[in-house]
C-alpha cells in the first residue's frame, strides 16, 4: 500500500515545529506575533492577553486554578499550544516547580502593538502611482487560469503514466522540464493562515529579477515527494502522485506549500525567512499593489513561485502607447526595460519612465524571436496605463493594426529551398525534366523559353540522377 | 520579401557621387528632400539611447507633470492637472517634437530659449518654473544650458529710426565685441540688417537682439484708424498668441504657429489693429491676397480707401498717410523689369516705414523661393527691401530642422506661440478629422509593368492609375456622396491621373491651366449646387483655393514624401463646420471630416506615404490602415471590373507616357523647357503670381504642354540649401553652378 503522507493541518503546526532559536527570531517582527496570536485557540488567546503585562513567571499550578476542573483538558491544550509556539516559556525554579513566563520578544511586540496599532513593513503603492489595478474578478480568473494550466499538465502526466509507454512522448522532453516548473509550484497560502482569507495581491516595480533557480523543483522531483520519478527517459507518476491528485485543491496547495517550506533549507533558503514572509503576505490587502523593490532575494524568489501558482499577480509597470508609435512605460524595472526592448527601440530611461518607440525593425526583431503580434498587443493592453486603460481601445487602433499588418507582411512570402537548373542542351531534355519533376510534385517553376526550371531542394538528388540517366 | 518590404523600409542611402543615369528613385529623392531630414533625424535617434535613471525622483513626483533630460529632451504628461500651465510654459521655452494625446515631447534648444527670453521670461523664472514642474531634480546640465543660452539676451537692441537701423547697447564692451565681427562691421557701410541679426544669434556671437516696437510712443509714423469690429472675438488661443506678442505693451517680432483653419487671419488683423500703423501684408499668391484683403475688411473697421491690393492683375494705388497693403512675396522680391505703375508702388513700399510686416505662411515661402528664381535670397530680399518696426510671421507648419528655424529666427524673430492641434480639436475649434490610409494592391498586370526596369520613369503613373486604387476612389466618392451627403475633394498631383479619373467618373476638375472663369464656375457650383459634390484638384488646390464646404479629401497621387503637402491638404477640411457644441467630444458632428490617402501597396508610394504622414502624426493624428476597400460585394458595380477594362487602361498609360517623352524631349530640344524632367511624367508645375512679363510669356509659349513638362516653380521643397537649387530654375544659369544632374543637358 502506498503511504499517503500525513499532511499537516495547519500552517501554525509548522511554525510550532521550528527550533526554538528560529521561532524567537520570527518574533522579532510584530506582525508575526500578531499572526500567531490570531491563530491561537480561544482559551490560549485569552491567556496570552492575560499575561501580556505580567513580567514575572506565573506558576503552572496557579494557572490551572483559572479554569473549572471539567475544562482541564482545554486548559492543557491551550498551554501546550502556547508552549509549542514559545509564546509561553517554561521556567523551573529550584523546587522544580513549573511556572510560565511570556516570551519577552513576543510580549514586547504585542505591547507596542496595543499602543500604536502596529505597522506593516510594506505599504501598498498609492493608486496615483500604480497602473490600473486588476479587479478582484480579474484576479480570480487569473488564479483560476494558472491553476488550470497546472492541473492540465498534471493530467497529461497521468495519461502518460497510464499508457506507461516509455516511447510515448507526451509530454515531450521540453514540456517535461516545463512541467517541473508548473507542478512544483502548486502551492497555496490560502490554507496557511486560518484567520485570513486567501490572499491575492499583486506587486509591481520589480527592481532586479535574477535568473530563476530551479533547485526547489529539482528537489521535489528527486525526493519523490510529489511522486514523479524519472524512469529512464519518461517521467512517471508514483502512487504518491496519484494520491496527490485525488486530494482536494486546498489540500494539494497546502501539500506543496509544506514541501516548499520544508525543503527550503536544502535549497539554501532559511525556512524562517520564508515563513515570516508568507505570514507577512497574509497581512497585505487583497487587490492592492505592493512594491517589489524592498524585497530581499529570498522573498523575491518566493513571490515568483507564488505568481506561477496564480496566487500573486506580478505587474511590471504600465504602458502608454501613442498614435505615433511612441511608448512610455512607467517602470523602474530593468527587467521590464529588457522586455520592452524585445519589441521596441528604447530611447530614454528615466528614474520611473522608459521611453521607446515601436518600429518596424524592432518588431521584426521580435517576430524573429518567435514573439507574435497578438502577444505584443495583449501585453500592451494588459499593462495599459490607467489614464488610457478606460479608453477603447487602450492601445491606439492604428498601432495594433500596424503591428498585425507588419506580422502578416512577413507571411506574404514563403521560403522554399530549391534548386535552379538551366543551360539544357535540348528542348526535349528540358521537357522531360519538367515532366519528371512535375510527376513527383516537385516542380516549382519553369520557363520554357529560356529553358530554366526550379525544383524543390529535396528533389535535387533524384533530379541529378535523372539527368545522368538521360545522358 | 516582395517589393512592399523594401518600399516601406528606410530611405536608401543617398549617393553623393554623380552617376550618368539615375533612376527615378534617386531623382525623386532629390526633389522631396525631407527624405534627407528624416534620415538625419533617425540617425540622431540612434545615438540618443540615453540613460537618465540616476536622476533623483522627488517624493511627490506623481503630482508633477514633466521629466527633463540632460540632453534637453522634455516629456510632459498631458493628463496632469498642471498640464495647461506646463504646456504654455514649455511651448514658450522649447520646441515641440511630438504632441499626441497623453505624452508630449519637447526639445530645449538655444533658439527656443532665445524665444523664451524674448517673450519676457527671465532666466531665473525659466529655471524655477521648470524645476517646480519637474518630477526629478533638474539635471545640472539643463540649468547650465539655460544659463548659457539666455545670459546675453537683452544686451543688444535693434531699433529702426528714420528708415535706418541702429544697434544699441548700454554695454560698450558688447558693442566692441560686435564691431570686431567682420559682417557687422561691414554692415555699417552697406546696411544688411538681416546679416547683422544672423551674426548675433545664439549659434554665432550669441547676443540675440531685442526687437521691440514701442508703437504707442511712435510719433513719427502716422496712425492708421482701424479697430477690431465688436463681432470679432478672438478665441482663447488667439488671445494667448497675441498676448505673447504684446506682452509688455510693445510689439515683438516673431512667428505664431496655428493650424490651418484655426483663424490665423484674425490674429494678423488683430495685431495690425493694435499697432494702428501702416501694415504690409505678404501672402503667397493672388488668391490669398484677395482673401487677406477680405479678412481685413471683415474683422476691422478699416476704411476701404486705406486698404490696397498689389498683384500683377490688380495694382491699386495707396491713398492717405497710412494704410494696409496686401501683396505677394513675389511681387515685392521680383528682380526683373517692372511696369511703370508697379515700379511706383514698389518704390512706395520701399520707402515707407512700416509699423507691421505681416507675413503669411512663413514656413512656406522659404520653400517656394527655393525652387523659384533665386532661392532663399528672395525671402531675405523681401525683408531687406521693406523697413518695418515689427514683423509677424504666421504659419501652420513650421519645420524645425535647425537650419531652417535659424533662418526664420533671424529673418523674422523667434516663435512667439504655437497652438496644440489636439487641444484645438478637443475645444471644437478645428474639425476632428478621421485619417485613413487605404491600401490598394496593385493589379497583377500593373505591378508587372511597375517592376520592369525600362518602366522606371512610368512608375508614378502606374501606381496612380492602379485600377484597384481607382475603384477604391470610386467607392469612397459614391459612399460619401450618397450615404452622407458630403462634399469631396479628390487630390491628384499627377495630371494624367487627375484627368483620367475625373473624366471616367464625370466630375469637374481644376488644375493649373484651368482658366479663372472656369475655376470660379466650378467652385461656385461645388459650393452652391447639390449636383456637384465632388471636384478633382491638382496641387493648385493645396492651399490657394478656399473651399470651406469640403469635408472629405481623397488623395490619389501626391508629391512623394512631402509632409507639408499632407498637412496643407488636411488643412483644407480643418475649418470647423456646424454648431460649436456639436463638434465637441460626444457631439453629433464629432467626426465630420475625412481624409483618405490611397496608396498602391508594394510600390514606392507606401514608403512616401509613411513619410508624408510624419508631421501630422507628430501633431497627434493617426492614420487608420484600411485594407479591404472596396468591399467585395461592391466590386462588380465599380469601373475597371473586368480584366479587359484594366488592360485597356494600362495601354492608355503606355501611350500617354510615350507622348510625354516626345513632348518633353522636343521641348528640351528647343531649349525652352526650363526644367523639363522626363522622370516626372504628368507632374504639374505651377506659376506663382509674379510681376514679370517675361515669365508669363515663357509660360504661354510652353502652352498646354507646360502642364506636362513642368514649366514653373511650385515644387514642395522643404529645405533651403543644397541640391534642390537647380531643380527647376527659370532661366539657364551659369553652367558651373548648375546641378550635376542637369549639367549634361545643357552642354
Amino acid at each position: 500500500m502506498p503511504q499517503v503522507m500525513v499532511v499537516a493541518r495547519n500552517f501554525m503546526d509548522m511554525v510550532a515545529a521550528l527550533p526554538a532559536a528560529k521561532l524567537d527570531m520570527l518574533y522579532d517582527s510584530a506582525f508575526i506575533c500578531e499572526a500567531v496570536l490570531r491563530s491561537l485557540p480561544p482559551l490560549a488567546k485569552k491567556y496570552a492577553l492575560q499575561m501580556l503585562y505580567v513580567s514575572a513567571p506565573v506558576a503552572a499550578a496557579a494557572m490551572e486554578e483559572w479554569v473549572l476542573d471539567e475544562y482541564a483538558a482545554k486548559h492543557r491544550v491551550a498551554i501546550d499550544r502556547l508552549l509549542q509556539l514559545r509564546v509561553f516559556v517554561e521556567v523551573r525554579d529550584r523546587r522544580k516547580e513549573v511556572s510560565y513566563k511570556m516570551n519577552q520578544k513576543f510580549q514586547g511586540n504585542m505591547q507596542k502593538y496595543l499602543v500604536d496599532g502596529g505597522s506593516l513593513p510594506r505599504e501598498p503603492i498609492p493608486s496615483s502611482v500604480t497602473a490600473r489595478l486588476p479587479t478582484l474578478a480579474e484576479l480570480e480568473s487569473f488564479a483560476l487560469e494558472q491553476w488550470e494550466g497546472n492541473t492540465f499538465y498534471l493530467f497529461l502526466l497521468i495519461r502518460s503514466y497510464c499508457l506507461n509507454a516509455t516511447n510515448v512522448h507526451s509530454p515531450s522532453k521540453g514540456t517535461h522540464s516545463f512541467l517541473y516548473g508548473k507542478i512544483v509550484l502548486l502551492a497555496a497560502i490560502d490554507q496557511l493562515i486560518s484567520s485570513r482569507e486567501r490572499d491575492k495581491f499583486q506587486l509591481i516595480h520589480d527592481e532586479n529579477f535574477s535568473a530563476r533557480s530551479s533547485e526547489f523543483k529539482v528537489h521535489l522531483i528527486s525526493s519523490l515527494a510529489f511522486g514523479i520519478y524519472l524512469d529512464g527517459e519518461a517521467p512517471r507518476l508514483t502512487e504518491n502522485g496519484f494520491q496527490f491528485l485525488l486530494m482536494e485543491t486546498n489540500a494539494q496547495l497546502w501539500y506543496i506549500m509544506r514541501e516548499y517550506i520544508s525543503s527550503a533549507e536544502e535549497r539554501g533558503v532559511d525556512p524562517t525567512e520564508l515563513i515570516s514572509f508568507l505570514l507577512e503576505l497574509s497581512f497585505h490587502t487583497l487587490g492592492e499593489a505592493y512594491s517589489l523593490n524592498t524585497l530581499t532575494d529570498v522573498q523575491r524568489n518566493a513571490i515568483r513561485d507564488l505568481a506561477e501558482l496564480g496566487l500573486v499577480k506580478l505587474q511590471q509597470g504600465f504602458v502608454v502607447v501613442e498614435t505615433n508609435f511612441r511608448m512610455y512605460a512607467y517602470s523602474t524595472s530593468r527587467l521590464h526595460c529588457e522586455i520592452l526592448r524585445l519589441f521596441s527601440r528604447v530611447e530614454y530611461q528615466l528614474p520611473n519612465l522608459i521611453v521607446g518607440s515601436i518600429t518596424k525593425e524592432s518588431l521584426y526583431g521580435a517576430f524573429e524571436n518567435g514573439i507574435t503580434a497578438e502577444q505584443i498587443i495583449s501585453f500592451l493592453q494588459q499593462n495599459a496605463h490607467p489614464r488610457v486603460a478606460d479608453k477603447i481601445p487602450a492601445v491606439p487602433e492604428n498601432v495594433t493594426d500596424q503591428i498585425r499588418l507588419w506580422e502578416t507582411d512577413r507571411n506574404r512570402v514563403d521560403m522554399t529551398l530549391s534548386h535552379l537548373y538551366e543551360d539544357f542542351p535540348s528542348k526535349d531534355m528540358f521537357d522531360q525534366c519538367c515532366d519528371y519533376a512535375r510527376d513527383h510534385g516537385c516542380l516549382l517553376w519553369e520557363d520554357a523559353k529560356k529553358m530554366r526550371l526550379i525544383v524543390r531542394v529535396e528533389f535535387h538528388s533524384e533530379m541529378r540522377e535523372f539527368l545522368r540517366r538521360l545522358r | 520579401m516582395a517589393g512592399g518590404d523594401g518600399d516601406r523600409a528606410r530611405a536608401p542611402k543617398r549617393h553623393k557621387s554623380s552617376a550618368p543615369s539615375r533612376s527615378i528613385d534617386e531623382t525623386a529623392e532629390l526633389d522631396y528632400t525631407d527624405d534627407v531630414d528624416d534620415d538625419v533625424r533617425d540617425a540622431d535617434r540612434e545615438v540618443k539611447k540615453r540613460d537618465f535613471t540616476k536622476l533623483e525622483l522627488k517624493p511627490d513626483h506623481a503630482n508633477r507633470p514633466l521629466w527633463a533630460c540632460a540632453d534637453g529632451r522634455i516629456f510632459l504628461e498631458t493628463f496632469s492637472p498642471l498640464y495647461k500651465q506646463a504646456y504654455d510654459f514649455l511651448i514658450a521655452i522649447a520646441e515641440p517634437v511630438c504632441r499626441p494625446e497623453s505624452m508630449h515631447e519637447y526639445n530645449l534648444t538655444p533658439h527656443s530659449l532665445y524665444a523664451a527670453v524674448s517673450v519676457g521670461l527671465e532666466t531665473s523664472t525659466i529655471i524655477s518654473v521648470m524645476s517646480k514642474l519637474s518630477k526629478t531634480k533638474l539635471p545640472r546640465e539643463i540649468i547650465d544650458f539655460i544659463h548659457a543660452s539666455t545670459a546675453n539676451y537683452g544686451k543688444v537692441k535693434l531699433v529702426l529710426k528714420k528708415n535706418r537701423y541702429f544697434v544699441e547697447s548700454p554695454f560698450p564692451e558688447v558693442l566692441k565685441t560686435l564691431l570686431k565681427d567682420d559682417i557687422i562691421c561691414r554692415a555699417r557701410i552697406s546696411p544688411e540688417v538681416e546679416n547683422v541679426k544672423q551674426r548675433c544669434l545664439p549659434n554665432a556671437l550669441n547676443f540675440p537682439m531685442l526687437e521691440e516696437y514701442d508703437f504707442r510712443n511712435d510719433t513719427v509714423n502716422p496712425d492708421l484708424e482701424m479697430e477690431l469690429k465688436p463681432q470679432a472675438r478672438p478665441r482663447p488661443y488667439q488671445e494667448k498668441s497675441l498676448s505673447k506678442m504684446f506682452g509688455n505693451g510693445r510689439a515683438r517680432s516673431g512667428i505664431i504657429v496655428l493650424p490651418c483653419g484655426a483663424g490665423k487671419s484674425l490674429v494678423g488683423v488683430s495685431a495690425a489693429c493694435r499697432i494702428k500703423k501702416s501694415c504690409l501684408c505678404l501672402a503667397t499668391n493672388a488668391v490669398s491676397v484677395d482673401q487677406w484683403a477680405f479678412q481685413f475688411k471683415l474683422w476691422s473697421t478699416i476704411k476701404d480707401e486705406h486698404i490696397s491690393r498689389f498683384t500683377s492683375d490688380n495694382k491699386e494705388k495707396f491713398r492717405g498717410m497710412a494704410g494696409v497693403v496686401v501683396t505677394t512675396y513675389n511681387m515685392v522680391a521680383f528682380g526683373g523689369k517692372r511696369s511703370e505703375d508697379s515700379e511706383k508702388i514698389i518704390e512706395e513700399i520701399r520707402n515707407r516705414e512700416w509699423g507691421l510686416l505681416l507675413m503669411d505662411e512663413v514656413g512656406y515661402p522659404l520653400v517656394i523661393f527655393e525652387v523659384h528664381v533665386v532661392p532663399a535670397h528672395m525671402f531675405r530680399k523681401v525683408i531687406s527691401i521693406t523697413k518695418s518696426h515689427c514683423k509677424l510671421g504666421l504659419t501652420a507648419t513650421l519645420v524645425r530642422e535647425d537650419e531652417r528655424i535659424t533662418d526664420l529666427n533671424f529673418l523674422i524673430g523667434p516663435k512667439l506661440y504655437e497652438a496644440n492641434w489636439l487641444d484645438l480639436v478637443k475645444g471644437g475649434f478645428i474639425a476632428n478629422v478621421q485619417c485613413a490610409e487605404v491600401w490598394c494592391p496593385m493589379t497583377k498586370e500593373f505591378f508587372a509593368e511597375y517592376l520592369k526596369k525600362e518602366n522606371s520613369k512610368k512608375k508614378q503613373v502606374l501606381y496612380a492609375m492602379n485600377p484597384n486604387k481607382f475603384r477604391a476612389c470610386e467607392f469612397l466618392i459614391r459612399f460619401h456622396e450618397q450615404q452622407r451627403g458630403d462634399k469631396i475633394i479628390v487630390f491628384a498631383d499627377n495630371l494624367f491621373a487627375l484627368t483620367s479619373y475625373a473624366m471616367k467618373l464625370r466630375k469637374p476638375m481644376i488644375y493649373g491651366s484651368t482658366s479663372h472663369v472656369e475655376r470660379t464656375r466650378i467652385l461656385h457650383q461645388f459650393k452652391n449646387s447639390s449636383d456637384v459634390n465632388t471636384i478633382f484638384l491638382s496641387k493648385v488646390g493645396d492651399n490657394s483655393i478656399d473651399i470651406p464646404e469640403a469635408n472629405v479629401i481623397i488623395q490619389i497621387s501626391s508629391h512623394a514624401g512631402s509632409r507639408r503637402q499632407e498637412a496643407q491638404r488636411l488643412g483644407r477640411i480643418l475649418r470647423a463646420k456646424g454648431k460649436h457644441q456639436d463638434r465637441m467630444a460626444g457631439g453629433k458632428e464629432e467626426y465630420n471630416a475625412f481624409f483618405y490617402s490611397l496608396v498602391s501597396t508594394d510600390t514606392q508610394e507606401m514608403y512616401y506615404s509613411t513619410k508624408r504622414q510624419q508631421f501630422l502624426i507628430d501633431q497627434g493624428y493617426s492614420f487608420k490602415v484600411i485594407t479591404s476597400l472596396p468591399p467585395p460585394e461592391e466590386l462588380p458595380n465599380l469601373k475597371y471590373y473586368t480584366l479587359n477594362d484594366q488592360l485597356e487602361l494600362l495601354a492608355q498609360v503606355g501611350v500617354f507616357c510615350t507622348c510625354c517623352f516626345l513632348l518633353v524631349n522636343s521641348l528640351r530640344h528647343l531649349n525652352q523647357s526650363l526644367s523639363a524632367r522626363d522622370d516626372m511624367i504628368g507632374i504639374e508645375h505651377l506659376e506663382e503670381d509674379s510681376d514679370g512679363k517675361a515669365l508669363m510669356k515663357a509660360r504661354r509659349s510652353a502652352g498646354s504642354m507646360s502642364a506636362f513638362s513642368g514649366s514653373g516653380g511650385m515644387v514642395y521643397m522643404e529645405y533651403s540649401t543644397g541640391k534642390g537649387k537647380a531643380g527647376a530654375s527659370k532661366k539657364p544659369k551659369d553652367p558651373s553652378k548648375r546641378h550635376y544632374l542637369f549639367k549634361k543637358r545643357y552642354q
